[in-house]
């Protein structure tokens, strides 16, 4: 250690000069290899969607694609799928929970950060404490409530409860506390901005890359809920992308893997394209990061 | 100040939803007497009203019973609704309700996939709710059937006699396979549910293995070879070492066998009088059996639905396995699709055969119910649909068309079915099993299968026990540690202490 | 005259956060309360609905504390979350150090960090059926590469060893979060003030010192968020090790503190008090825990902050008392 510091007053020209290549080598190589396993599943995914299903029962990981998409195809919609109505609904029901989540969770944020409340810390332990519960029992309680007051079937009953995420307030109190400084709104007010007007144009804007993040996971996980909706969605018309899929694998003595595999892929699909169209402010995030000073 | 209001506020939602939810519970419950049901609900309007600002004021309403009193549905155009696992049953009623345009009801079908262990859930909860979404008709399945029939969830079911069916003279004129009626009985003996579709088991073997090791492929031979419809595994014990000189495992996976063992007709259910979890001797022989399995190389160690399984099926395996137990469904849906071929010569098409099992058993089924709280005007209609899925026996009744493969035209598949009557006058004889009529051994299989010996907590302790004796099997631990591992996971998950 | 500034703004601050609690009070809080409630009562049974509180009120607490499956489900899940956590953040923060580092110049990156995130975006029920299919036996595709490679010369059933498939389910936990965990680690990052890195750079830090003594430090708050969420989902864990191999994997080897509690609930008894028990002894084992890091990695300046008020009105509160006492002494 001693030794570095050293080193560093002797040649503070550092920075110039280039990292060991080597180095650079070994980076590239890991993120290489853990490319190929993170794309795995999903070059088997596609494969086994143009396979058939007696193809995948004898082998059931290939790479080489066979010729039965359209074969797939045709019994995927024989049997009550519906890629219209199920994207649909599931737009919906993400959409929905990604907007509310976000706008609230980070409104909520705001007022644990920046302002100086009675039970300002209170309010934040019960918060943390909400995160802590177990779920697996309190959905029942939860299932039970809906059913009682005959709200089955409605894509609200899965989209307002996301108002109240706490892990997601968590997060964003995390990153604001770093990221907001209290003297910025301070200012804005000095300029006359209303509290809602500071927040809208001032606060949210900063927290633009914490945003995306949280966007990507709220939409990721809604997008991929299946046991609730699956609970609470009964009608056909309301059915979401998973619940289809899962009708698929339903009748466990004759499954057609190789349409399960290709509405598998249809499910990924829309999610990978709003992941795609997301990651863009991740990676543009260096920018945004540096507007604050 | 806020504070304050807001504790309030807060507390009073909270005892609030409280009452809605112990005195909502009991009001759900269909045999809650009136006296209590009111009590209940008076508390919880009274809980209620003070949250009205809650807006949990007309929470309570709906379940009174109000609705199922009021015909909502009644009469011309109203709407059945059926809750089921897969598209099975709402494609026949489609079929019915399109050469029946008179049916006075549209059919609203929910189809919950029972994989992802939602179907329960939602059924329960939408039972014990009640009201118009409620199921009117309902479909389980063997994994389940008794909790809905005998179990827990009895008392939504509507006995078939309530319906208006002649249970006796039905049963009798049909000739339903008794094991599905054991089934599908309450504990006070009435009928709740039926199926269509059979499921008696029997062995699925592989001809020219047969011909190759035992010198004959004719099904009566190697039922006797095998010893089919002893009532044990002797004989077949005998003829697997034959097999395995010969190089060939008998079966693909010690699961395979399971599925006979645990339906034993001679054996006891899991729990005995007194609650209590009981090993019957024939449930611990599996552990021996499944053993000498592994050991002896008499099985190829598979599971089923895995690769390595369906390989035993197409004749991939290095060492194919002689045969499967099962019903009819396992050779029209899995052996047949996975046997590499699609007619004679091609794979192992044509080249098996169906002969007694050594012991009977089933495996799998639809029953299908009627809801006691349903819509009275619906009921006529409901019955209808039901009869002519389970009891009907003319060539327009669906088990014909489902026995001979008719049900969407010419040339579907056939499948065993309830009604021994039925099967009598159809033809089950298929290109794929060489010609022979498997209804010969199906029908008898049926006969031979008994249902009276489950209990709503078998597919918990199935599970539990097949895990253990798997780690037993493959060396990972004793007998001994086995069988207490597995006392200890049905204590702890079940509730259920082992007897003695 | 600031406290009363301070004040002014207050309410907003309630104003805020009132539509977290008004949706928490509608949506949650009657399943949660109903929960707690249960596991004090003699309430299972599917449909039943009615009933009575022990007479020990933790007769059912006791049944599960002193219940050997329980105490294995929690060595399990302890288990199963430290050894997936360990590989999970030092890969992500390795990645995070080599993507940050504007000197790497690592190029690619952006597409990089989106194809890590990937394995996130699959459904704990797709992964199961892929990874059971991979390790499939007596043949599969990774029994088929081991034996052709020579490694082993039988098949071996990779599902029905504890061992085996624990390290599977560990290996699927840090192969789905990696990426989520890199991408909140480096989005993190991006809300450090770049001059604090130009002025490291300026003073010749190299990129490991860099990352270290400013990086890390900065990220206090983010990690934290990390570690909090991740040891909550950890000890929550349920999907993978349920869905994988089925309902706690080979001798209840992956059984999680969760699947116990879905056991209890769901299979056969439909045990809610017990399952209920379960819950809240596993939410105040996380409540802990918790604490003790929020402890830890506390935010010394906000601490520091609150000391300063804190002796700020103590010095008041004695200047006060002086002042007093002067005056009383003046007056003497």
């Amino acid at each position: 250690m001693a030794d570095t510091e050293k080193k560093i007053k002797v040649a503070p020209v550092a920075k110039k000069v280039n990292h060991n290549p080597a180095l650079k080598v070994v980076i590239y190589i890991v993120c290489i290899i853990l490319t190929l396993l993170s794309i795995m599943p999903f070059v088997i995914m596609l494969v086994n969607a143009t396979r058939s299903t007696n193809e995948i029962q004898a082998h059931a990981v290939s790479l080489i694609p066979s010729k039965y998409f359209f074969n797939n195809l045709k019994i995927l919609t024989s049997k009550s799928f519906d890629p219209k109505v199920g994207f649909m609904n599931s737009m919906i029901v993400s959409v929905g929970c990604t907007v509310l989540s976000i706008y609230f969770s980070t409104l909520t944020a705001y007022g644990l950060v920046i302002y100086d409340w009675k039970l300002k810390n209170a309010a934040f332990r019960f918060i943390m404490a909400v995160m802590m519960i177990p779920a697996q029992l309190t959905t029942i309680g939860f299932y039970q409530m809906v059913y009682k007051i005959h709200m089955t079937n409605h894509l609200s009953m899965l989209i307002i409860p996301a108002i109240a995420n706490s892990s997601m307030v968590f997060f964003m109190r995390q990153y604001m506390v770093g990221a907001l400084p209290y003297e910025l709104v301070q200012a804005a007010r000095i300029d006359g901005g209303k509290e809602f007007y500071i927040y809208n144009k001032i606060a949210l804007p900063i927290m633009k890359p914490a945003i995306a993040t949280q966007a990507i996971f709220s939409f990721v996980t809604s997008w991929n809920n299946l046991f609730t909706p699956m609970i609470l969605l009964t009608d056909q018309k309301k059915y979401t992308l998973p619940i289809m899929v899962s009708l698929l694998r339903g009748d466990i003595y004759r499954t057609e893997f190789g349409s399960i595999y290709l509405g598998l892929s249809m499910t990924a699909l829309p999610l990978i394209i709003v992941y795609l169209i997301l990651s863009k402010y991740i990676i543009a995030g260096v920018a945004l990061g540096s507007v604050k000073g | 100040m806020k504070k304050k209001v807001l504790s309030v506020l807060l507390s009073t939602a909270m005892v609030a939803s409280l009452l809605m939810g112990c005195g909502g519970g009991e009001a759900a419950a269909p045999a809650a007497d009136d006296a209590a049901e009111d009590t209940a609900d008076d508390a919880a309007d009274d809980a209620a009203d003070d949250a009205a600002d809650e807006g949990d004021s007309d929470v309570v309403k709906p379940e009174d019973g109000e609705a199922s009193a009021a015909p909502t549905n009644g009469g011309e155009g109203g709407t059945i609704n059926l809750w089921t696992f897969t598209d099975e049953i709402p494609k026949m009623i489609d079929k019915y309700i399109e050469d029946h345009p008179d049916f006075p009801y549209t059919v609203n079908s929910t189809i919950i996939a029972t994989t992802d262990g939602a179907y329960q859930p939602a059924l329960d909860q939408a039972l014990t709710a009640g009201g118009e979404d409620a199921p009117d008709m309902y479909a389980a399945e063997e994994a389940f059937i008794i909790k809905y029939s005998k179990g827990d969830m009895q008392d939504y079911a509507m006995p078939y006699k309530d319906l208006g069916i002649d249970v006796d003279a039905e049963l009798a004129a049909a000739d339903i396979a008794p094991y599905t009626v054991d089934v599908g009985s309450n504990t006070n003996g009435e009928l709740d549910a039926l199926g269509y579709q059979t499921t008696g088991g029997a062995f699925i073997y592989r001809r020219s293995i047969a011909k190759d090791v035992f010198g004959t492929d004719d099904p009566a031979e190697i039922s006797k070879i095998i010893g089919g419809g002893s009532g044990n595994f002797d004989k077949f014990w005998e003829a697997a070492k034959t097999l395995k000189d010969a190089g060939y495992p008998i079966v693909s996976s010690d699961g395979d066998l399971w599925n006979v063992c645990k339906h034993d007709p001679g054996s006891k259910s899991w729990i005995n009088e007194d609650g209590k979890l009981q090993i019957d001797d024939s449930k611990l022989a599996f552990m021996d059996y499944s053993k000498d399995l592994y050991d002896n190389g008499w099985s190829n160690k598979t599971q089923a639905w895995q690769d390595a399984w369906f390989a035993d099926m197409s004749g991939a395996s290095d060492a194919n396995a002689f045969g499967f137990f099962g019903p009819a469904w396992l050779i029209n849906y899995t052996i047949a699709a996975n046997c590499g071929g699609e007619k004679a010569g091609e794979g192992t098409y044509g080249d098996w055969a169906v002969c007694d099992s050594p012991v009977g058993f089933f495996w799998g089924g639809t029953w299908i119910m009627a809801n006691k709280n349903m819509d009275e005007a619906k009921k006529d209609a409901v019955k209808e649909l039901i009869y002519w899925i389970t009891l009907d026996t003319s060539e327009d009744g669906l088990q014909y068309k489902w026995a001979n493969g008719t049900l969407n035209g010419e040339g579907g598949t056939k499948d065993s079915v309830a009604s021994g009557t039925v099967m009598s006058k159809s033809d089950g004889s298929l290109d794929f099993l060489g010609g022979q009529n498997m209804f010969d051994y199906f029908v008898p299989a049926n006969k031979y299968a008994k249902g009276d010996n489950m209990t709503q907590y078998d597919e918990t302790i199935n599970n539990a026990y097949t895990e253990q004796v798997t780690q037993y099997a493959a060396g990972e631990k004793s007998k001994e540690d086995a069988i207490a591992a597995f006392k200890e996971k049905v204590a702890t998950d079940l509730g259920i202490e082992a007897a003695e | 005259m600031k406290k009363d500034k301070f004040k002014g703004y207050a309410k907003w601050g309630y104003i805020f956060c009132i539509p977290f609690f008004l949706a928490y009070a509608i949506f949650q809080l009657y399943p949660t309360v109903y929960t707690i409630i249960i596991g004090f009562t003699d309430l299972k049974g599917v449909t039943t609905t009615t009933f009575h509180f022990l007479k020990n009120p933790f007769e059912n607490y006791s049944f599960i504390l002193g219940n050997s499956m329980f105490r294995k489900a929690f060595g399990n899940t302890i288990k199963l979350w430290v050894c997936n956590f360990i590989p999970q953040i030092s890969l992500a923060l390795l990645l995070t150090a080599w993507f940050t580092d504007r000197r790497f110049k690592i190029r690619g990156q952006g597409f990089f960090k989106v194809i890590f995130y990937l394995p996130n975006i699959i459904t704990a029920a797709t992964v199961a059926i892929l990874f059971s299919a991979l390790f499939g036996f007596p043949m599969g595709p990774v029994n088929d590469i081991l034996q052709n490679l020579g490694l082993i010369k039988e098949p071996y059933n990779f599902l029905i060893k504890k061992h085996a498939s624990q390290y599977i389910v560990m290996f699927i936990q840090t192969w789905q979060w990696y990426g989520y965990t890199t991408v909140i680690l480096i989005s993190g990052v991006l809300g450090i003030s770049t001059e604090i890195f130009e002025a490291a750079e300026v003073d010749g830090a190299s990129g490991w010192q860099t990352f270290w003594l400013i990086t890390i430090p900065n990220l206090k708050t983010i990690l934290l968020f990390t570690l909090v969420t991740s040891l909550i989902g950890g000890l929550n864990m349920f999907d993978i090790p349920q869905l994988f191999v089925f309902g706690g994997g080979p001798d209840n080897a992956t059984m999680t503190t969760n699947i116990f509690i879905y056991n209890q609930a769901f299979k056969g008894s439909y045990q809610y008090n017990k399952a209920s028990a379960a819950s809240m002894i596993m939410f105040v084992i996380i409540v802990v825990v918790s604490a003790i890091l929020f402890y830890l990695l506390r935010d010394k300046d906000e601490a520091a902050l609150e000391r300063i008020k804190k002796e700020a009105s103590k010095a008041k509160k004695q200047r006060d008392k002086e002042a007093a006492k002067a005056s009383a002494s003046a007056g003497e």
